[in-house]
């Protein structure tokens, strides 16, 4: 980075200037538009030009929400599998999913299930999750009806919204919605694991709660 | 549904042979063999990675410092004891009664709980209350995210020792910058002076190099489960295993008797005229351990004064219980001529390690002569309300000033004597678990001053606990006409070791007169509030119980009830 010393120091102390920090990751099938969907949240610009993520990137942003600055670190993988070792390792430290599929794609539809058992697989069991259909904007190119979505979300015991990043349609919202539910979910832990607290909770991992979003029609 | 039944051959896998599967590199998400990364994706991750490495050491440096917080809060509460506030200490009153934590069982005063947490959990329905000890837990789990990983993340504790330390390069800069911002920020001592002391730049910054070593790659997979003690509060409030610079610090200290002869003579004092704008590096030199001080010289053959410019210190030792100092600077010219002592003395700069004196002292009455035998002795003392200790000196030859630029970086070294000179007194410390109690031993005192015409005095001891909840006093025997009197008399204060980290021991010596008052001849208080060997004393005594500790201390004449 560059900036001299005290020019990233000063920078640095802005940065400190809030109470939470959450780090997000936006998963999904390759150019259903999770770049696209960060760039209009975080610096609210939109290209059509579609460009390959590399890997993975961040954007830092801090919001302001029921009078906490949220400070959010929101990751941005790239959807190929090529890249799947290196995105894979991020998914232990997210406290929240954005799972996108672009809805005019089958393909990134029939994905999902896969994306959340990779979510399943590899981030902290309380991990939250929001299921986002991308593009909602291409009305006449449409192949996933919006119901579709709203039953594979339910199934799947997560919020769904459908969304254009191009049209800037409910962007903030799932943000602020993640965020929300992250908040609900951290008050909620520390009630209800209030031993955590008090003492002794060196590190042992909590006995395992159920699983609120476990497929009923699983059988497994 | 549709997705279901294309996805015959992936029924939902359970968690054990999704680890299998990916273990046997089989199924969809390691199907392909891909081609390896070219070198310009992985530059380009790197880059990803090394900014991320970045954003996670400034967010482990933030929850070192909420542990840090929290950490301090913890040691400066009370503990808990029966029918007192777990935090302040304070005892049940009619009209306001301790509280008792839902979170830790412990009672508090109104004062230091919350009532009604703000949150709507069914086992916080009744009126229910958190002593701020936990509520603060609560708020660092919040904040740290160790709520999500269940333990703490990462951090990188603020290093208390080395902060506002510079290195080398940021030295230069600060150096170029200091004249420049010489005129903001005025934070002085003492009101109406004009002295402008600029505020240290970089004081919350901890040296990089020191963090770079605790942070290991971005990855979240590594979760060191480090110092997680700090969660477990409730035991005993307070841990006293103090890591800053008392105990590694070298402390040969030195005390000055009383402060009268630090205080001399006040010196002309001004504001610094210029800006420097162009400054050459001071030339290094290797720290001792006890900091460095930044001085300017110039002399006037015209008025043949001599004006030294002390413009800062860096990286004193501490000397209170927070680790930080109260420095100031007595400068004098050796060899002294005659009795005429030619001491001035900077101001005090309280509460830092990093002083930014910015302060001109004149010695006048310097010949040319002069500059070539005589040498500046300056010493930095901790001002204290209790006499000051000697915090490091440095001594440099007054010929230094004709060279140009005549602005000096010197090392301070420690203290030479570690006896302390003038009215002392010997005591030894121990808290005796046995009976559960702090043994004081009044051994002996010496250079007690005179206070009755005989030429003698007729000293005896008074000490006192405080706080002590049994408001125990003990007056030792008298020692009729003598001024190195030998008691070695023990007295006995019952009490807690964790009391004792907020208690402090008042020693008094008097001088016995019958038909009138009798004579103050100095006193001596240890405690955790006090500073330097006295400090370090008491806590020895704490740290180490069911031992001797030993030790003489110079007496105060003032005297403080």
């Amino acid at each position: 980075m560059g900036g001299g010393g005290d020019m990233k120091w000063q920078k640095d102390a802005a940065d400190q200037n809030f109470d939470y920090m959450f780090k997000l990751l936006i998963i999904g099938n390759s150019s259903v538009g999770k770049t696209s969907f960060l760039f209009r949240y975080a610096d609210d610009s939109f290209t059509s030009a579609f460009v390959s993520t590399v890997g993975i990137d961040f954007k830092v942003k801090t919001v302001f929400r029921h009078d906490k600055r949220v400070k959010l670190q929101i990751w941005d993988t790239a959807g190929q599998e090529r890249y799947r070792t290196i995105t894979t390792a991020y998914y232990r430290g997210a406290m929240g999913f954005i799972l996108m599929y672009d809805i005019t794609n089958e393909e990134s539809f029939n994905s999902v299930q896969d994306w959340v058992t990779q979510i399943k697989t590899y981030s902290w069991d309380n991990a939250q999750v929001i299921l986002v259909g991308n593009k909602c904007d291409m009305e006449e190119e449409r192949v996933v009806s919006a119901e579709r979505g709203r039953q594979l979300a339910e199934q799947l015991g997560v919020e769904f919204y459908e969304t254009s990043a191009k049209e800037n349609i409910n962007v903030k919202t799932v943000f602020e919605r993640l965020v929300d539910i992250i908040c609900d979910k951290m008050s909620e832990s520390l009630d209800s694991e209030p031993a955590m607290l008090a003492g002794g909770g060196r590190g042992q991992r909590l006995t395992e709660q159920p699983q609120g979003n476990s497929n009923p029609n699983c059988n497994c | 549904m549709n997705f279901q039944s294309k996805a015959n051959k992936y029924v939902c896998p359970n968690d054990r042979q999704l680890s299998l599967r990916s273990k046997l590199r089989t199924g969809w998400s390691a199907a392909r063999s891909e081609p390896p990364l070219t070198q310009k994706e992985r530059e380009a991750i790197a880059a990803v990675v090394k900014r991320a490495e970045k954003v996670d050491e400034v967010e482990a440096r933030r929850v070192g410092r909420l542990v840090a917080r929290l950490e301090g809060m913890r040691r400066s509460a009370q503990g808990p004891a029966p029918r007192t506030c777990l935090l302040c200490g304070e005892t049940s009153r009619l009209l306001a009664p301790l509280r008792t934590c839902s979170m830790c069982q412990n009672s508090a005063c109104p004062k230091c709980v919350i009532d009604t947490p703000p949150h709507r959990s069914p086992i916080y329905s009744r009126e229910q209350y958190m002593c701020n000890l936990c509520a603060e837990t609560r708020e660092m789990w919040k904040k740290s995210g160790a709520w999500f990983f269940k333990s703490l993340p990462k951090y990188i504790l603020p290093d208390r020792r080395n902060t506002g330390r510079y290195n080398d390069s940021e030295l230069a800069k600060s150096l170029q910058d200091g004249g420049n911002s010489s005129n903001e920020g005025k934070t002085d001592s003492e009101p109406g002076s004009p002295l402008s002391v600029h505020p240290p730049t970089f004081s919350r910054q901890p040296s990089n190099t020191e963090s770079r070593k605790s942070i290991s790659s971005g990855k979240f997979q590594d979760h060191d489960w480090s110092e997680t003690d700090i969660l477990s509060h409730g035991v005993s409030g307070l841990s006293l295993h103090r890591t800053d610079s008392l105990n590694q610090r070298p402390l040969g200290l030195k005390r000055t008797g009383s402060k009268g002869s630090a205080y001399s003579l006040r010196s002309v004092r001004k504001e610094i005229p210029k800006p420097i704008t162009q400054v050459e590096r001071p030339p290094t030199i290797p720290d001792s351990g006890f900091g460095t001080l930044e001085i300017k010289l110039a002399y006037d053959n015209g008025t043949s004064s001599l004006a030294v410019t002390v413009l800062r210190a860096r990286g004193l030792i501490g000397m209170d219980m927070t680790g930080l100092s109260d420095p100031f600077c007595r400068l004098e010219v050796m060899p002294r001529e005659g009795t005429y002592s030619n001491r001035l003395r900077t101001k005090t700069v309280h509460k830092t390690k990093n002083p930014e004196f910015n302060e001109t002292v004149h010695f006048f009455g310097i010949t040319e002569s002069d500059l070539s035998t005589k040498s500046l002795e300056i010493v930095v003392f901790d001002d204290d309300k209790y006499g000051c200790d000697e915090m490091g000196s440095a001594t440099v030859a007054l010929r230094e000033c004709l060279k140009s630029p005549a602005q000096l970086r010197l090392a301070l070294s420690g203290a030479s004597g570690s006896e302390p000179t003038g009215p002392r007194l010997l005591l030894a410390l121990c808290y005796s678990t046995k009976r559960r109690a702090l043994v004081v031993t009044v051994c002996r005192a010496a250079d007690l001053p005179p206070q009755d015409s005989n030429g003698y005095s007729d000293p005896f001891v008074k000490l006192y606990l405080d706080p002590d909840p049994y408001h125990k006093k003990h007056k030792s025997s008298i020692k009729w006409r003598n001024l190195n009197p030998v008691w070695n008399e023990e007295f006995l204060f019952e009490t807690r070791p964790t009391e004792l980290s907020r208690q402090n021991l008042t020693v008094t010596v008097w001088d016995k007169d019958y038909g009138k008052p009798n004579d103050f001849l100095g006193s001596l208080v240890l405690g955790a509030s006090s500073k330097g060997q006295r400090l370090k004393h008491w806590m020895d005594c704490i740290k180490f119980p069911d031992h001797r500790h030993e030790q003489w201390h110079s007496l105060t004449d003032t005297q403080h009830l």
